[in-house]
């Protein structure tokens, strides 16, 4: 087997063209990913397919200017939904009767148009108002849902913070980053002027902030009761940002200096959770930890599991992985109800219990932030850019998602952080462009006796500016009884996310060796059944064949078993690491997740060096190398990028010009003290742009950049080529 | 009022006793029928004791005091202690004593001394708490109510502001505010304005408060760190994060006084708010508990309403629910009563556990359980005012009058131990006043108890110049004081170890003698020694702590049995012969006190809410003679054209439409102008020229009612009035009804009648004739 010859995908995430092309009218593949668009027409067929029959969906995701989602109001007529199925109008709708009908087409039932709705029917039975209707020639729109989609008024975007102030969280300066963040983030913080924001910092004990806004200063409320948690005030410690700005600004002034000497080590986090909890559960909205050591005190404390390597290996392994104290799941349903989203920032330089404390954001919608012994000179870009996108990103407030199909193929199950509210419905405190879920379908026993099937996603959310909505993303799918054009037809990142996010499931209890051998079985599986479909016309013998489609898929597979939830054992990745990893993952959309995955590889000396004409050029070096050790040559200077980390790769014969441009004096000493700064010359001034530009094309995280020379082991392993 | 003040019947020794000589058994002790008590006025002022710089000499059996009534061999340099005769050596400091070189102590006119020493050479008494090596600040933790409307809150606000802005720089304040949670403010945090939250429906106990306030050893150091110096408080850094210098909290305290919100908590319609009193006095006191016992520490809590929220609670927050009645209290029909009582009496045992003081100051139209509050005040020497409003001059001036300086100052005293220590055969039941027993047995301690007993020594932790104590005395059952022993006299001593405001450790000696007498031969002596104000307010006293403490007491025919068995034992008369009786002078005044008493406040509790009757017996028990014999028999002044100011017979036959009365009934002081000078001042005469006279007049009342409103704590209400105006009830109560409804066709014009069912003073005295001669 040549490895050269080995399929690479230096093009990064390539979506299956023939789904859109085929169907104009669906959704754009940013919403809704199947793992393929040949759906089955029976069980046994789907049966001998092997890889997941399933999607990914993203309901919020960004698109690109001129291309946004459009929104349609109904305004007292309604919105029209199927009477039997609740299938909202879509593209696919079929008008009869001269306009007073439409069919659905999930479950066919004739409805009536309402007399608002009416339109006449042009000859070819299309409706005669069709270029005004998005709803009726858009995959993707958003309704304006009228009252009987709440069951109370829209909230408005709410930000809590839990923000440890004990002495690692001060000493190691995340106190004054995230304070200075928030800060700059309040112009920005989207829902003006209804945004509300409150605080609570804690350390042994709990500090609540009455931020009225008609006092001159904040108030701190110490609560140390830890048995016997009550909240302080009834009201102003959530407080319209509008109103008391002058009061939060004093607030977070005040944050860093308050507790600059504080040497209390301990941590009451979980009568903290309670406690915001307890603020929050009117309103709902999204509460921010910002947490810097294990809980120590009160409900929710947490021991050291450590990293015992003993337990690798062993049926218990599994138990690491997964919150210790039911306290966590128990609070993320209690937040999850009262629609409250968590996301989770982790600074410690020592063992967090992130597995525990994940469990908040996994089912509550939320993410989990890592930043293992996070110090400001070196993490602190990264927490402020990350922080600033968490507050700054358009955000659906108090959603549910529903994934409706056509009639005998039903969602099996759901793969992602959120909960299950009921068989089908997915709550969603906080949602935003930066999540995404997997779904796996299964078929009912009858056949699909028809030509096509359908999708529809619908997400009733409440939007930042207070308006109720339901963006709905509807795509229809042939059928086929062909499982070759189940193959072709197959789409390698909506399989490989799906993939991921079972892998990174069975984790939670198997042994890390059970969940590799689970993914690598099944993709050997689906090839051997291609392979058989194949052989006997080919006579191919014992080469690997796979379908173009599917070419990159053992490569991902691999990848997948390489990455940081799953790779090696005790000694590879710390637990909190991949737990961390493990919550970022089951979130990532498709992309993002192939690239962390198979990252990218520039070489970048050769153009540094090139007198630069343009601020444009640098698309042109933005071409990706194989991830093998024959692309490296050690006259050059490399880049390498998964999403998370941009590792520059210092060749040992690079030109010491370049290194001292680059690093100025620090270029000889032992790069993993080294951060990268702007040096004043041309050469370096280009890599940052550089940086900057890779940087921006992805704003959902920072990458931070990590430096390594040639040779400098572990670290060079550690950082690289795990492919 | 004032003659009586000139005549000083206290003296430089602020003592004063029901009987001045004393029978010599306890057989004719009890045929005195009133108890044999003294009032004292432990640190009362006086211009003439003597201040001596030095520490005194204790007899060595039985650590009285030397004093001027021991007897002093010059020769020998050997002083023989009159109270158990041992015969003491004078140390090497006393070898210069000659009989023309006599230390202060030793003075015959002397019988009361202050020591004083320089506060660096420490202690006067082993006995006593160890007083530290330099003089801690005065503490003052100020405890406010915010469950009120705005505008109550405001006026107790600005009263807080100034008293902060009248204390010493270096004293040291502390802040508690409360509603349906208790806060104690971080004054020492400087980044922002910080508190500490308890919940109000919690019992916390002191170690507790102590561990969430960050002031204990067992927990790491909360946020926030101690600011400046550590002000001599050794036993706990960190108390000075909430206990700092007036003068560098003051604009600290005035900005939070300035954003404190009124309790934020929503109150139910229909329902009291939540106030958490008891949590928030538990959370004082056990911050307090940080600082060194012994310190001068008051709680000055500021409340205006009842408890509703846990420890503490007097009534259910349900506005439908009235707060408990003395009908109530009766018929055991108050179900918070008892557990409140419970509740303020374990704070009281630890202020005085802890040797600080308590004071309330109550503001509200109901009441707000100075009932069941009382014993956390009286027990610490605490100052109590009740008034209706934070607005109001009762309050308002007496808060300002307890952090003023000068001449007005109270002159708040800490710290205070009181010792008696009598003569053989004397035996001390009990004191009745600001005080609590520290439980020391000894030789002259009784085995009946009145009031705080089973000791020869108590605590005051608050105490000031008016501080006054009544104890009771008993005689030995068995003792040999028979009649012809040796010894004529007797021997009482006082000795009070106090901090004065400035922290100057002090030491007053009292030593009384007085005679014993031989009463089964003849009672004239006796008689003479017969005090017959102190007599009465004692009776007062006892009546009034019978009535609180035992189950069923009917005071007024209690009163009237012992004022008829005195009558009978020292009254002069024929047996069976009414119109025969006669009462020597020096017994006079006695029966009409008992008259008045019977009316007053202090045994017709029905017309006043518990709250009000607490108070009033508080002062009570804890004002000289001379104002509580006001509070029982209020004086009443005369003003007309015709003679100067006379005093009038408390009568509603002193009424008349051309005179103006003033009527000192303690707690309230009236103006009481007759129809016809109301008239003439309502057309304004006394603006004119021609009528000066009228002018003086009407002035003159205006100006002594003032004098009294000035030299009294609490402020009293000041009520002007006229005949037959609204307010005049003030005055009315207070007199005899001798024209009644009943006799209304007696009545002379211009004179006013008294609804009332309530016998007259005549009336009275025939009935008490007529059952002192039945044989
Ligand atoms: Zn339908
Ligand atoms: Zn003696």
């Amino acid at each position: 087997l040549d490895p050269s010859s080995f399929p690479r995908p230096l093009d990064g995430d390539v979506v299956p063209k023939s789904f859109s092309e085929m169907y104009p009218m669906n959704c754009h593949s940013r919403y809704l990913r199947l793992t393929t668009s040949a759906i089955p027409s029976s069980q046994s067929l789907a049966s001998r397919w092997h890889l997941p029959l399933g999607a990914v969906v993203c309901p919020l995701a960004e698109a690109p200017e001129g291309e946004e989602v459009p929104l349609v109001d109904f305004g007292s007529s309604g919105i029209i939904r199927c009477r039997r199925c609740r299938t909202y109008v879509n593209p696919y709708v079929e008008f009869t009767d001269s306009g007073r009908k439409w069919r659905c087409n999930i479950c066919s039932l004739l409805n009536d148009v309402p007399g608002e709705y009416f339109s006449h029917l042009d000859a070819t039975g299309r409706r005669m108002d069709m270029d005004q209707r998005p709803e009726l020639t858009k995959g993707s729109v958003d309704f304006i849902a009228p009252t009987e989609y709440m069951v109370r008024p829209p909230v408005p975007p709410t930000y809590f913070f839990l923000i440890d102030v004990s002495f690692s969280a001060t000493k190691s300066g995340m106190l004054e980053v995230a304070a200075q963040t928030i800060k700059s983030c309040l112009d920005n913080l989207p829902g003006y002027p209804r945004t509300q924001i409150g605080f609570i910092t804690y350390d042994s004990t709990l500090h609540f902030y009455n931020l009225k806004s008609s006092l001159s200063q904040p108030q701190m409320m110490v609560v140390s009761d830890l048995d016997d948690i009550f909240i302080p005030l009834p009201d102003d410690l959530l407080v319209n940002l509008s109103e008391s700005r002058s009061v939060v600004e004093a607030f977070l002034d005040s944050l860093p200096l308050m507790f600059q000497d504080n040497v209390n080590v301990e941590s009451a986090f979980g009568p903290a959770l309670r406690a915001a909890y307890m603020v929050m559960n009117q309103l709902g909205g999204k509460l921010l930890i910002l947490q810097n050591s294990l809980p120590s005190l009160g409900a929710g404390r947490l021991k050291l599991r450590g990293d015992d390597p003993r337990v690798y290996g062993t049926d218990k392994e599994y138990a690491l992985r997964v919150a210790e104290d039911n306290f966590y799941k128990q609070m993320a349903a209690d937040c999850t109800k009262f629609q409250i989203g968590i996301n989770v920032y982790a600074f410690s330089d020592k063992y967090t219990d992130i597995a525990s404390l994940g469990t908040l954001a996994k089912y509550t919608g939320g993410q989990v932030y890592y930043y293992p012994g996070f110090q400001s000179s070196i993490h602190g870009d990264k927490l402020r850019h990350e922080l600033a996108r968490d507050l700054t990103r358009e955000t659906a407030w108090e959603s549910v998602m529903r994934i409706r199909c056509g009639k005998g193929i039903r969602s099996s199950s759901y793969h992602g952080n959120f909960m299950l509210r009921s068989t089908d419905l997915l709550a969603l405190p906080a949602v935003d462009c930066d999540k995404a879920y997997a779904v796996q379908l299964a078929l009912e026993e009858t056949l699909l006796s028809t030509q096509t099937v359908y999708f529809q996603v619908a997400l009733l959310y409440t939007a930042s500016c207070g308006e109720r909505r339901i963006r709905v993303h509807t795509a229809i799918a042939p059928v086929v009884t062909d499982l070759g054009e189940m193959y072709r037809q197959a789409d390698t990142g909506a399989i490989v996310s799906v993939y991921a996010r079972l892998a990174i499931e069975k984790t939670l209890s198997s042994k890390l060796d059970d969940a590799r051998n689970v993914i690598q079985q099944k993709i050997v599986k689906a090839l051997r059944e291609y392979r058989n479909l194949h052989s006997v016309q080919h006579r191919l013998g014992s080469r690997l064949i796979y379908p173009e489609s599917l070419k990159f898929l053992p490569l991902y597979g691999l990848a997948i078993c390489k990455s940081t939830p799953l790779h090696g054992g005790p000694a590879d990745a710390s637990l909190d690491e991949r737990c961390a990893a493990g919550f970022t993952m089951m979130a990532l959309p498709v992309k993002k997740l192939l690239k962390l995955l198979y990252p990218s590889l520039y070489r970048v000396d050769e153009w540094l060096l090139k007198a630069s004409v343009d601020h444009d050029d640098v698309k042109d070096v933005l071409r990706r190398l194989p991830l093998a050790a024959e692309s490296l040559d050690s006259r050059g200077l490399y880049i390498y990028d998964d999403g998370f980390r941009l590792v520059l790769w210092f060749g040992r014969m690079l030109s010491p010009d370049i290194a001292k441009n680059l690093l100025g004096a620090d270029f000889a000493a032992e790069l993993s003290k080294v951060t990268l700064e702007e040096q004043e010359n041309g050469i370096s001034k280009k890599l940052m742009r550089l940086i900057k530009k890779v940087r921006e094309n992805d704003p959902s995280y920072h990458p931070m950049c990590l430096l390594v020379r040639q040779g400098e082991q572990p670290r060079e392993g550690f950082l690289l080529l795990r492919n | 009022m004032a003659e009586m003040a000139n005549m000083d019947p206290e003296g430089m020794d602020g003592v004063r006793m029901t009987w001045n000589v004393w029978p010599r058994t306890k057989v004719e002790a009890s045929k005195c029928v009133v108890p044999l008590a003294a009032s004292i006025s432990p640190i009362r002022r006086h211009s003439d004791i003597p201040s001596l710089p030095y520490a005194p000499l204790r007899c060595r059996t039985c650590v009285s005091v030397l004093n001027a009534f021991s007897r002093v061999d010059f020769a020998a340099k050997i002083w023989i202690c009159p109270f158990c005769f041992q015969r003491n050596p004078f140390p090497p400091q006393y070898h210069m004593i000659s009989d023309t070189n006599l230390p202060g102590e030793l003075y015959p006119q002397y019988t009361t001394v202050e020591y004083a020493l320089p506060p660096s050479t420490g202690q006067f008494d082993p006995r006593t708490a160890a007083a530290p090596p330099q003089t801690p600040p005065p503490v003052f933790v100020f405890v406010l109510d915010t469950c009120m409307i705005e505008e109550e809150l405001g006026f107790a606000k600005s009263a807080l502001k100034q008293a902060i802005g009248l204390l010493p720089e270096n004293a040291l304040v502390g802040f508690v505010s409360f509603g349906t949670q208790a806060h104690v403010h971080e004054l020492g945090f400087s980044e922002m304005s910080k508190v500490f939250v308890f919940k109000g429906n919690k019992e916390v106990s002191k170690d507790q408060v102590l561990d969430q306030l960050g002031l204990s050893s067992r927990r790491a150091p909360t946020s926030g760190f101690p600011k400046g110096a550590q002000n001599g408080f050794q036993s706990a850094a960190g108390v000075n994060r909430f206990l700092l210098p007036a003068s560098d909290c003051e604009y600290t305290l005035d900005l939070l006084l300035d954003e404190l919100q009124t309790d934020q908590w929503p109150v139910q319609p229909g329902h009291r708010p939540q106030r958490c009193t008891g949590v928030a006095l538990s959370v004082a006191a056990g911050l307090l508990g940080a600082c060194l016992p012994g310190t001068g520490v008051r709680i000055v809590a500021l409340v205006g309403g009842p408890c509703t929220e846990g420890p503490g609670t007097i009534i259910s927050k349900d506005l439908s629910d009235p707060v408990r009645s003395h009908k109530d209290l009766d018929k055991d029909a108050a179900p918070y009563y008892k557990k409140a009582v419970k509740f303020y009496d374990s704070i009281a045992k630890q202020l005085v556990a802890q040797g600080h003081v308590l004071d309330l100051f109550a503001s509200a139209l109901d009441q707000v359980g100075v009932a069941e509050m009382k014993v956390a005040v009286e027990s610490t020497g605490g100052l109590v005012v009740l008034s209706e409003s934070f607005g109001h001059s009762v309050f308002k001036d007496s808060f300002k009058r307890v952090f003023e300086d000068g001449e007005q100052s109270l002159g708040l005293c800490f710290n205070g131990t009181l010792e008696i220590n009598c003569s053989k055969d004397i035996k001390i039941q009990g004191v009745i006043g600001p005080c609590s027993s520290l439980e020391k047995k000894g030789a002259s301690v009784a085995d009946t108890v009145i009031g705080e007993g089973n000791t020869n020594a108590w605590k005051l932790c608050g105490l000031d110049k008016s501080t006054c104590l009544t104890v009771f005395f008993d005689l030995s059952s068995t003792g040999s004081n028979a009649p012809g022993t040796v010894n004529p006299q007797f021997y009482l001593q006082f000795v009070t170890s106090y901090q004065n405001p400035e922290g100057q450790t002090l030491l007053r000696v009292t030593t009384i003698t007085r005679q014993w007498v031989d009463t089964a031969l003849s009672t004239e002596e006796l008689v003479q020694g017969f005090d017959q104000e102190t007599a009465a307010v004692v009776m007062a006293r006892l009546a009034s702590f019978k009535m609180e403490t035992e189950e069923g007491f009917d005071a007024t025919r209690w009163l009237d049995r012992t004022l008829i068995r005195l009558c009978s034992k020292f009254g002069d008369y024929r047996k069976d012969d009414p119109t025969s009786f006669t009462l020597n002078p020096y017994f006079s005044l006695f029966p009409q006190f008992m008259f008045n008493l019977r009316r007053s406040q202090f045994v017709q509790v029905f017309n006043n809410s518990p709250d009000e009757t607490a108070y009033f017996r508080m002062l009570l028990n804890r004002e000289n003679i001379s104002n509580a014999t006001v509070m029982i028999q209020p004086s009443l002044t005369s003003y007309t054209f015709s003679s100067p100011p006379q005093p009038a017979l408390l009568d509603v036959a002193s009424i008349a439409a051309d005179r103006i009365l003033l009527l000192d009934a303690y707690f309230s002081v009236v103006v009481f102008h007759g129809m016809t000078i109301a008239q003439w001042r309502n057309m304004g005469y006394h603006e004119q020229p021609e009528h000066e006279a009228f002018a003086q007049l009407l002035q003159a009342p205006q100006e002594d009612s003032q004098m009294i409103v000035r030299e009294r704590f609490p402020v009293p209400r000041l009520v002007v009035c006229d005949q037959h105006g609204s307010q005049a009830r003030f005055l009315l109560a207070k007199l005899n009804p001798s024209a009644t409804y009943n006799s209304a066709n007696e009545m002379s014009a211009g004179s006013d009648v008294i609804f009332t069912d309530d016998v007259s003073l005549q009336v009275f005295f025939e009935h008490l004739q007529k059952l002192a001669v039945q044989s």
